[in-house]
C-alpha cells in the first residue's frame, strides 16, 4: 500500500486546474544525410491531471519522440508543448529545462537507468540534490520512505548491480517520485520485467494515479492498456483518433489512421435522429462522446428503446455489411448531446476488406446484434399483437 | 584503397581531438628526447672541439711581475711547447654615458698576431688592437651597451678616468673556461699598459706541453717542475691551473647536467607512453563495435591487429613529422644557448644522426609498445562481447544485473559512506558520483596518477634543489661575510687602512687578511695539489665555517690549518690531527690539520690559518694587501654604495687601491649562474607536468565519453549544466589532489637524488639537502588549476550532450 508522502508545491492551483499536458501542432523533423524525416506530424494532445495514459505505437511510429517532447528531452521543430501550465520550449534553455524536469517530472526508463556508482538510497536522493528540494538532512529520510514504498528499504545501501531487474525498476520509480512531481512519464517500464513484476508496477501506478498523479506510459503490452484510463495510439507520426481506437481496437494501425483521416466528426443534439428505420445507411458511425439510443418505433404512445450505446461503440455496420435499409431508428440520447465520427460506406467497406481480422470481429458483432435485435423485435411484435 | 585501410584513414581523421591528443603525447616525448640527445651530441663534440681549436694553454701560472727573460726561460723548458706571457688585472669600466660600473679582467697581450695560445675568435671589428685601443670579449656586452668604435671609460689606479676606443669584439673560449663566475675579459696590447697605469710587465704565464696534452698528471708534473724553476729564479707563484687540450674544463659539469636533462627526457617519454597506452585502450573500447562488425563479416584476429597497428604507426609518423624538425631546432637552440654561456662556438646547424635515430625509434617503438597490449586485447575480443559493448565491464542495466556481486572496493566505498552518514556526515550525491567515478577505471587512473605524480614530484624536487643550491651558496657565503672587500696593489698597515675606512659613513669594522700559496706534497716529495691559505684574524667573525670535522683555527695556532674537504680527493684518509707536508716559499714544513670544512670542491683546496701566524710567514706583520669591511647594512645596494665611496676615498688619499667590491657580488653571480640550471630543470619539470595534464585531459575526455549515458540520466533527473560540469571537474580535481599527495611523497627521494647529481656536477661535493614549502604549495595550486583546466573541455562537452543523443547510445 502506498503511503501518501508529504507533497510539495510544484505548480500553482490555477495551473493544476489546467490540462497537465497540452501539445498543440507539435512537429518534429529529423535531418540526416538522406534528407528530412518528419517523425511527428502535427500532434495535438491534451491530458488532464490524474489521467493514466497508455501511449501505444509500433517501432518507429514516433512514440518515444512524442515522449521526449513531453519530458523536454528533445525539442519540437514546430508547435507548442505546455506541461503543467509551463511552455517548456520557449524562453527555457536545455540546462534550465533539466532543472525544471527535476522538479516537475519523474521519468521511469525501460532500462531503469540507475547510476551504477550510487547505492539505491543515493540514487533516490540524487534528484532532490539536483532540484535543491527538501532540507539536506531530510533527503535520506524521504528517500528511505520511497524505498520502503517499493519494498526495498532493506537493500538501500546496495549498488544497483546487486539487485534484480524488477527491484531496479522499483528503485527507478522511487527515484521518479523523489521530488514528488505531479507527472510521471514511463518509457516501456515493463519492457524488461517478468509479468509478476510488471503487474506489481502497474498496481503501483494505479495507486499513484489514485493519489492524483498523472502518468503517461509507453507500452507494447495490450494487457496494460486495458488498465489505463486512456490509450493514445501513434502511427507514422500521427495520433489515431481515440474514438477509432476504442471502437475498432483490432484494426491495423494503418487502417485506423486512414479512418482518422477520412472520418467526419458530427454533433447531434439530445433526441436528434441520426438514422431513421428503413433509411438507406451510407455511413459507419462511431460514438466519440455522449450516448445514442437504438429505437424500434411503436404505436403512437411509445417507441421501444432496444439499446443505449456510449463512447467507443459504433453502429450502422449491419446495414453496410449485409446491405439493406436500417432496421431501427438511432438517435442521440435525450439526456445529452452526442458526438459521432462518421465514415463513408465505400471507405469503410474497402478498409474492412483489407482487414480480415476486423471483418471477422465485425461479423461476429453483426451476428450478435442481429440476434439481439430479432429477439427484441419478436417480443415487440408479440406485445403489439396482444394489444 | 581496400576498405579496411580506408577505415584506418578515417579513424585517424574522424576524431581530430583524440588524434591530436595521441599525436601530441607522442610528440612531446620525441621532442624532449630529440632536444636533449641532439644537444648532448652537439655539445659534447663541439664544446671540446671548439675549445681545442683555440689552442688552450695546459698550464696557467699566476705570479709576481716578470719580463721577457723569464718567459724565454719558460719557453726553453724541455717539456714546454709554447708559452705566452700576459698581464691580467682587474679594472672598473663603464660606458661614457653610463653610471654603472662593471668589473673587467684586462688581458694585455704581447703580440696578437703571433699569439699561439688561448687564441681569440673574431666576432666584429679587429682582433688585434692598436696601442690605446681595447678589445672586448662578447660576454662584456651583457653589462656594457657598446659597439665597435664606441669608447669605454676605465678607472685607472690613481682614480682618474680614461677612455679607450673599442677596436673589436672577440670571443675567448679558453682563458676563463673553467670559471663561470669570472669577470668578463678585455684585451689590450702590452704597449697600452702605461695608459692604464700598469707596469709593462707580465704576471701570468700560459703554456702548452710538448706531449701528453690530454694527460692531466703529466701536465701537472710539468707545471710543478716549471714552478720550481720559476721560484728558483726568485719569482713568486701565486696559483696554478692545469687543463687538457681536447677537453673543455666544464665538459664534465655540462655533460652531467645534460645527463640529468636526458634522464628527465627519458622519463617524459615513459610518461607519454602511459598516456598513449591510456588513449589507445580507450580508443579500442570505443571501436569495439567496429571490431565486432568486422569480425562478423569475416575479419580474422590478425587482420584486425594489423589494422590497429597501422593506426598506431600513423599516430607515430604524424608525431615524428611534428617533433623531429622541432627537436632538431630545439637541440640547436639549446646548444647555442649553452655555447654562448660557455663562450665556445658550434660547428654549425646539423642533423644529429644519433638524435634522429633515437627520435624515430621513440616515435615508432614507444606507441607500438604502449599500444601492443590494448591492440592485442582488442583484436582478440569475441564477436558477442564486441557487439554487446560490454568491454568496459560497466553495469549495463537490464543485462545480467542482479547476477553480479559488488566488488570489495565497491563495498568498501558504500560502507564508508554509510558509516559517515550514520555519524551525520552526508556527502552530497553529485560529489559522491565524482569521488566514486574516480576509481571506476582503475588502470586508467593509475596511469594518469603516475604521470601527474612524476611531473609533480620532479616539479617539487626542482624547487627543493633550487633552494638547496641557494642555501649552499648562502652557506658558502658564510666564508665571505664581509660587506666590502678592499684589495690594494701594495701592503698597507692595518691600523692606517682602518682609520681611513672609518671616515666613511656606515663602515663599522675593518679586518686585514693575508693570503699565501703553498704546495701540498705527497710523502715522496712530489706535489699533490696547490693550496691557497686564507688568513683572517683568528677571532674574525667574517668567516662562519661549516666544519665537517675537527675545530676552527685559534689565535695561537702555529703551522696549523683548517683545510677544505677537497683535500680528501688526494688524501682520502686525512683526519684532524694528521700532518700535511707543505711547501711555502720554497720551504718544506709539516703543518697539522686541525679541522676540515665544507667548501665548493671545484675551487681547489683551500685552507684557513690565523693571520697572526701567516703574517709572520709572509713577513708582513700588521700589514696586508687585502681588507674586509663590515658595514651598517648588509644589502647589495648598500654594499655597492659603500664600495664606491671607499674606492673613491682611498684613491683620493693616494692609496694604490686595486678594487673595492661588494661582498654579495660574487654570490649574486653564482646564484644567477645556478638560476640558468634551475630554469632548465624547471622547463623539464613543466614539460613533465604538461604531459601529466595532457594525460588527465585525455582521461577525463575518455571518462566523459564512456559515461555519456550516465550524464544523460543525470540530465533527465534534473542536473543542469553547472551540475554536470561540477561533477566532471570535481573528478578531475580529486585525481589532481590524489596525485599531489603521491607527488609529495615521491618528491623526497627525487629531491635527494637530483640534489646529489647536481651538487656533484656543479660543486664536486655533496651538499646538505634543504626543503621548501614553496614547491609543494605551488604544485598544489598548479595541479588543481591543471585539473580544472583539463576537465573543463570534457565537462563542457558533457554539458552540451542532449539527452536524446545520450539515449541514442542505447
Amino acid at each position: 500500500m502506498i503511503q501518501p508522502l508529504p507533497a510539495i508545491p510544484n505548480a500553482s492551483e490555477s495551473q493544476i486546474r489546467q490540462a497537465m499536458i497540452d501539445l498543440r501542432g507539435v512537429v518534429k523533423i529529423f535531418k540526416n544525410a538522406a534528407g528530412e524525416f518528419k517523425v511527428l506530424k502535427g500532434i495535438d494532445l491534451t491530458i488532464q491531471p490524474g489521467e493514466f495514459i497508455a501511449v501505444v505505437g509500433k517501432s518507429g511510429s514516433g512514440k518515444s519522440t512524442l515522449l521526449n517532447m513531453i519530458t523536454g528531452i528533445d525539442y519540437p521543430s514546430a508547435g507548442q508543448v505546455v506541461i503543467g501550465g509551463t511552455d517548456i520550449y520557449h524562453n527555457m534553455s536545455e540546462s534550465q529545462r533539466s532543472l525544471w524536469r527535476g522538479r516537475n517530472l519523474g521519468i521511469v526508463f525501460q532500462f531503469f537507468q540507475l547510476l551504477p556508482m550510487l547505492t539505491l538510497l543515493e540514487n533516490v536522493m540524487l534528484p532532490m540534490d539536483y532540484a535543491g528540494m527538501y532540507d539536506f538532512d531530510e533527503r535520506p529520510k524521504r528517500a528511505m520512505e520511497l524505498l520502503r514504498m517499493v519494498g526495498l528499504e532493506n537493500m538501500a545501501n546496495k549498488l544497483p548491480l546487486a539487485i534484480s531487474t524488477g527491484q531496479q525498476q522499483g528503485v527507478a520509480i522511487a527515484r521518479a517520485l523523489a521530488t514528488d512531481p505531479p507527472l510521471i512519464v514511463a518509457d516501456e517500464p515493463t519492457g524488461n520485467l517478468d509479468s509478476r513484476s510488471a503487474n506489481a508496477m502497474i498496481d503501483l501506478f494505479e495507486q499513484l494515479v489514485g493519489q492524483g498523479k498523472t502518468i503517461v506510459m509507453v507500452t507494447h503490452d495490450p494487457s496494460l492498456t486495458a488498465r489505463t484510463s486512456r490509450t493514445v495510439v501513434i502511427f507514422d507520426g500521427e495520433l489515431i483518433d481515440e474514438t477509432i481506437v476504442r471502437a475498432l481496437p483490432l484494426l491495423r494501425h494503418r487502417h485506423m489512421i486512414e479512418f482518422s483521416r477520412l472520418a467526419e466528426r458530427r454533433a447531434y443534439q439530445p433526441g436528434q435522429t441520426i438514422i431513421s428505420r428503413d433509411q438507406q445507411v451510407e455511413y459507419f458511425y462511431m460514438i466519440a462522446s455522449g450516448e445514442v439510443d437504438v429505437v424500434l418505433r411503436g404505436g403512437r404512445r411509445s417507441d421501444v428503446n432496444i439499446a443505449r450505446i456510449g463512447p467507443g461503440n459504433f453502429f450502422g455496420e449491419i446495414e453496410l455489411l449485409r446491405g439493406g435499409k436500417s432496421i431501427a431508428n438511432v438517435r442521440a440520447a435525450s439526456d445529452g448531446p452526442a458526438e459521432l465520427l462518421v465514415l463513408p460506406r465505400e471507405d469503410f467497406l474497402r478498409v474492412i476488406q483489407e482487414s480480415p481480422i476486423t471483418a471477422e470481429a465485425l461479423g461476429n458483432i453483426v451476428q450478435q446484434r442481429l440476434e439481439e435485435h430479432r429477439a427484441v423485435d419478436h417480443r415487440k411484435v408479440r406485445r403489439l399483437m396482444k394489444r | 584503397m581496400r576498405p579496411r585501410w580506408r577505415k584506418v584513414l578515417l579513424d585517424l581523421f574522424e576524431h581530430k581531438g583524440r588524434t591530436v591528443l595521441v599525436v601530441l603525447s607522442i610528440a612531446i616525448g620525441v621532442f624532449s628526447i630529440g632536444v636533449i640527445a641532439g644537444t648532448y651530441v652537439i655539445i659534447s663534440s663541439d664544446m671540446s672541439a671548439s675549445y681545442a681549436a683555440n689552442h688552450p694553454a695546459n698550464i696557467e701560472i699566476r705570479m709576481s711581475n716578470f719580463d721577457e727573460n723569464l718567459l724565454a726561460t719558460v719557453r726553453n723548458f724541455s717539456e714546454i711547447d709554447a708559452a705566452e706571457g700576459r698581464r691580467v688585472f682587474s679594472v672598473r669600466a663603464r660606458t661614457p654615458q653610463g653610471s654603472k660600473w662593471t668589473s673587467l679582467d684586462v688581458v694585455a697581450v704581447e703580440d696578437f698576431e703571433a699569439n699561439q695560445l688561448n687564441i681569440l675568435n673574431p666576432i666584429e671589428g679587429n682582433t688585434a688592437p692598436e696601442k690605446g685601443e681595447i678589445l672586448l670579449e662578447q660576454k662584456a656586452l651583457d653589462d656594457l651597451d657598446l659597439e665597435v668604435g664606441d669608447e669605454l671609460e676605465i678607472e685607472l689606479p690613481d682614480g682618474s678616468l680614461k677612455r679607450f676606443p673599442v677596436a673589436g669584439i672577440v670571443q675567448d673560449p679558453t682563458t676563463s673556461a673553467d670559471d663561470f663566475l669570472a669577470s668578463p675579459l678585455a684585451f689590450v696590447t702590452m704597449s697600452t699598459l702605461p695608459n692604464l697605469g700598469q707596469p709593462e710587465q707580465f704576471n701570468r704565464i700560459y703554456a702548452s706541453v710538448v706531449s701528453g696534452q690530454d694527460d692531466i698528471a703529466h701536465i701537472r708534473l710539468t707545471g710543478d717542475a716549471l714552478k720550481d724553476k720559476i721560484e728558483k729564479s726568485g719569482f713568486t707563484v701565486v696559483r696554478m691551473r692545469f687543463a687538457k687540450t681536447h677537453e673543455h674544463p666544464m665538459a664534465a659539469t655540462v655533460n652531467a647536467i645534460l645527463g640529468i636533462l636526458m634522464a628527465l627526457g627519458v622519463l617524459i617519454v615513459f610518461l607519454s607512453s602511459s598516456l598513449i597506452a591510456n588513449t589507445l585502450s580507450a580508443l579500442l573500447n570505443q571501436h569495439l563495435r567496429h571490431i565486432g562488425v568486422m569480425k562478423l563479416v569475416g575479419a580474422r584476429n590478425r587482420q584486425v591487429f594489423i589494422m590497429y597497428l597501422a593506426l598506431i604507426l600513423s599516430f607515430g609518423v604524424l608525431a615524428l613529422l611534428i617533433a623531429v624538425p622541432l627537436g632538431g631546432q630545439g637541440a640547436y637552440a639549446l646548444s647555442l644557448f649553452i655555447a654562448s654561456k660557455m663562450s665556445f662556438n658550434l660547428m654549425g646547424y646539423r642533423i644529429v644522426p644519433l638524435a634522429f635515430a633515437i627520435q624515430i625509434a621513440v616515435g615508432i617503438l614507444v606507441p607500438l609498445g604502449a599500444g601492443f597490449i590494448p591492440v592485442i586485447n582488442g583484436s582478440r575480443v569475441t564477436v558477442l562481447r564486441a557487439i554487446s559493448g560490454d568491454l568496459a565491464r560497466e553495469t549495463k542495466p537490464g543485462s545480467g544485473s542482479g547476477e553480479k556481486r559488488e566488488s570489495g572496493f565497491e563495498r568498501f566505498q558504500t560502507r564508508v559512506t554509510a558509516a559517515l552518514a550514520r555519524r551525520g556526515v552526508h556527502i552530497p550525491r553529485p560529489l559522491l558520483i565524482s569521488l566514486r567515478n574516480t576509481f571506476r577505471q582503475r588502470g586508467r587512473l593509475l596511469l594518469t596518477l603516475f604521470t601527474l605524480m612524476m611531473g609533480g614530484a620532479i616539479f617539487i624536487a626542482v624547487f627543493n634543489v633550487r633552494v638547496t643550491l641557494n642555501d649552499y651558496i648562502g652557506s658558502i657565503g658564510q666564508y665571505f661575510l664581509a660587506d666590502v672587500t678592499l684589495d690594494f696593489d701594495q701592503p698597507y698597515r692595518i691600523k692606517e687602512v682602518t682609520q681611513f675606512a672609518e671616515q666613511i659613513d656606515g663602515v663599522e669594522q675593518v679586518e686585514g687578511w693575508s693570503f699565501v700559496g703553498a704546495d701540498i706534497l705527497y710523502p715522496d716529495g712530489t706535489v699533490a695539489t696547490n693550496l691557497n691559505i686564507l688568513a683572517p684574524p683568528a677571532a674574525s667573525e667574517l668567516v662562519s665555517p661549516i666544519l665537517v670535522s675537527g675545530r676552527w683555527m685559534l689565535p695561537g695556532d702555529v703551522r696549523k690549518l683548517v683545510v677544505s674537504e677537497a683535500i680528501l680527493a688526494d688524501f682520502p684518509d686525512l683526519q684532524p690531527g694528521d700532518y700535511l707536508d707543505l711547501k711555502i716559499y720554497g720551504r718544506e714544513e709539516a703543518w697539522e690539520v686541525v679541522g676540515i670544512f665544507k667548501f665548493i670542491g671545484r675551487e681547489g683546496v683551500l685552507a684557513y690559518a690565523p693571520f697572526e701566524y701567516i703574517s709572520e710567514v709572509t713577513n708582513l706583520p700588521g700589514r696586508s694587501y687585502s681588507f674586509r669591511v663590515v658595514t651598517a647594512q648588509h644589502d647589495r645596494a648598500y654594499q655597492d654604495l659603500v664600495s664606491e665611496q671607499l674606492d673613491q676615498y682611498f684613491r683620493q688619499q693616494g692609496f694604490k687601491i686595486r678594487e673595492a667590491s661588494p661582498g654579495l657580488a660574487m654570490l649574486d653571480l653564482a646564484v644567477e649562474s645556478l638560476g640558468i640550471l634551475v630554469t632548465f630543470l624547471l622547463i623539464m619539470a613543466l614539460l613533465t607536468a604538461s604531459v601529466g595534464s595532457m594525460g588527465l585531459t585525455g582521461t577525463m575526455g575518455m571518462n566523459v565519453l564512456e559515461r555519456t549515458r550516465e550524464i544523460g540520466i543525470m540530465r533527465a533527473i534534473g542536473a543542469d549544466n553547472p551540475a554536470i560540469m561540477r561533477t566532471v571537474i570535481a573528478e578531475g580535481v580529486v585525481i589532481g589532489s590524489i596525485s599531489w599527495v603521491l607527488a609529495v611523497i615521491l618528491s623526497f627521494p627525487i629531491t635527494y637524488l637530483l640534489t646529489m647529481i647536481v651538487s656533484l656536477a656543479v660543486f664536486e661535493s655533496p651538499i646538505a639537502q634543504v626543503f621548501t614549502a614553496a614547491g609543494y604549495f605551488i604544485w598544489l595550486g598548479l595541479v588543481l588549476v591543471l585539473s580544472v583546466l583539463a576537465s573543463i573541455l570534457p565537462a563542457r562537452n558533457a554539458a552540451r550532450l542532449t539527452i536524446r543523443e545520450v539515449l541514442a547510445y542505447e
